[in-house]
């Protein structure tokens, strides 16, 4: 469904990618994991066409995913509706007047009658069970409450893919828990998850595979998760895991230490 | 999970003209790349300081504003273009790309001028257009911003103007960055036929006014809790290096040059 072969991309000149291969097969569920700034944003942006690789090749359903290409306009909107993003802050994805008409938004546009929008909607917010906010300023939502509102937002484009940059930036305990079993559940619909996160335990809850950017910007390992995530030697290299040095009973002592991750 | 949730959408996009999405990104992608650059990039290499540079500018301009002798503004852009065949490709590019595009537009201006008979002066105030807006752009794209707003204090400009001037260039950016993500997303979310296009993209300056407002708020309350009371003191370390002498030096010239040809 997804193959990446060789991409790297740099931002004016500060390389963000260097000779990336990914493979990603349909209703698989994918985690990108590595430390800030290694590359998992960026290799985000350019799964969902906002970006395009320096150098190396992008493959969707078969087809190359260019520059040039993206400039089809309507290449470009089949694209976009198959592949559907959730950015990490939620403010910048919600700019309509309120939540009904910001989970419509899509779904007008694709020519759907109005019954079958408002279905859609309704489907949407009751699924992220979000109900009561249908009349709400987005502006004017809740953290945990604006997430939602933005995956309701994807969704209702029925894409085949959900990528969602960094899901629980921000959210409380409840939230997260609420989160990671409803992507388990899409997941299991048949919806190909790619999720970039540094969150360990996350990874392990929502995907069967792990994808771990170094701090070179390569690709360090690409593994089952739970394969991953004893492979405590590669996690160190790329700093996700660190030695804790602490107090215990009034011994000192240093143990490794994963981030949201019990050992 | 609902039904049309588990299958796939059999959908054919319909042509819609969004290319104003496109062209606002690729504006807002320019001017966000170059102020970064600015911001990142070390200052020039001739390690001149900021505060020269800014005095020494700011005399040149005046100098060519006030000169009648045409001689003299050729000499300043041959100084000048000795300058910038130093600096990168690419910012030789956007600087000469400014200065010329002015040139033309004034010029063009003029031309009504030059038909009447005064040519002499419409080439003379064209030169002088394109010689000023060179070595203002030089100063802008050799030496980082919070250099020249630092730069200022030795000018007597109140600290608290250099303090709101480099919150403002800051702010530039991140709420630049806010809207470019609200202008990808709105990309990524049109999928198809939008007929109120317009009214889609009026909701991103009311998000971000919203958003600016809260920022404002957010750092007014940050500042008061690190102490802030209305003052602010901005500290401004002058190192005299060889590089400067020289760069005064050749200030010098340029001076005695004008005083040279104002008196032929």
């Amino acid at each position: 469904m997804i193959e990446i072969a060789n991409v790297s991309y740099s931002y004016s000149g500060n390389t963000a990618l260097k000779d990336i291969n990914l493979h990603i097969k349909k209703g698989e569920a994918v985690s990108l994991l590595g430390a800030n700034g290694s590359g998992k944003s960026t290799l985000l942006k350019l799964i969902n066409g906002i970006i395009s690789p320096d150098s190396g090749s992008y493959r969707f359903n078969n087809e190359d995913v260019t520059h040039k290409k993206l400039q089809d306009i309507s290449f470009s909107k089949l694209f976009h509706q198959k592949i559907g993003f959730v950015f990490q802050n939620s403010d910048t994805q919600l700019f309509c007047a309120d939540v009904y008409d910001e989970i419509a938004f899509g779904p007008r546009q694709m020519g759907i009658n109005e019954d079958a929008v408002e279905k859609r909607v309704y489907d949407c917010l009751t699924l992220l069970d979000i109900t009561d906010l249908k009349h709400r300023q987005p502006y004017h939502l809740s953290g945990g409450e604006k997430r939602k509102v933005a995956i309701a937002c994807v969704l209702a484009l029925n894409p085949e893919v959900l990528v969602i940059d960094e899901p629980m930036n921000g959210l409380d305990p409840r939230t997260q828990r609420w989160l990671v079993e409803f992507l388990v559940k899409l997941n299991g619909a048949g919806k190909t998850l790619i999720t970039s996160t540094h969150n360990l335990e996350l990874a392990q809850a929502i995907s069967r595979r792990a994808v771990l950017f170094s701090e070179d910007h390569t690709l360090a390992a690409d593994l089952p998760t739970d394969k991953l995530l004893t492979e405590i030697d590669i996690l160190k290299r790329v700093n996700l895991v660190d030695e804790y040095y602490h107090r215990h009973d009034g011994n000192n002592h240093a143990h490794f230490h994963m981030h949201n991750f019990q050992l | 999970m609902p039904e049309w949730l588990l299958k796939d959408e059999n959908y054919i996009p319909q042509s819609d003209k969004d290319a104003f999405i496109t062209k606002s990104i690729h504006a807002l992608l320019g001017l966000l790349s170059r102020i970064r650059a600015q911001s990142v990039h070390e200052d020039d290499g001739f390690r001149t300081n900021a505060v020269l540079k800014v005095a020494f500018t700011f005399m040149l301009v005046m100098l060519v504003s006030i000169t009648k002798s045409f001689t003299f503004v050729i000499i300043i852009d041959v100084y000048l273009l000795v300058i910038l065949s130093m600096m990168k490709g690419e910012e030789i590019f956007r600087v000469l790309k400014t200065s010329l595009f002015m040139s033309a537009f004034t010029f063009v201006i003029l031309l009504p001028a030059a038909f009447l008979g005064n040519l002499f002066s419409g080439i003379m105030i064209t030169s002088k257009v394109f010689t000023t807006v060179t070595a203002v752009n030089i100063i802008s794209h050799s030496t980082r911003w919070n250099s020249i707003t630092s730069a200022l204090k030795r000018f007597f400009v109140p600290d608290i103007f250099i303090l709101v001037t480099d919150i403002t260039i800051k702010y530039i950016v991140m709420l630049g960055g806010f809207s470019l993500n609200m202008l990808y997303s709105l990309k990524l979310r049109s999928v198809g036929k939008n007929n109120k296009k317009y009214k889609s993209l009026s909701g991103i300056p009311g998000t971000m006014f919203i958003k600016s407002k809260e920022m404002a708020e957010d750092m007014y309350s940050a500042m008061e809790c690190r102490g802030f009371t209305g003052e602010y003191r901005v500290v401004n370390r002058f190192r005299f290096t060889p590089a400067d002498f020289i760069y005064i030096i050749i200030n010098i010239g340029i001076a005695v040059i004008f005083l040279y040809m104002e008196r032929v």
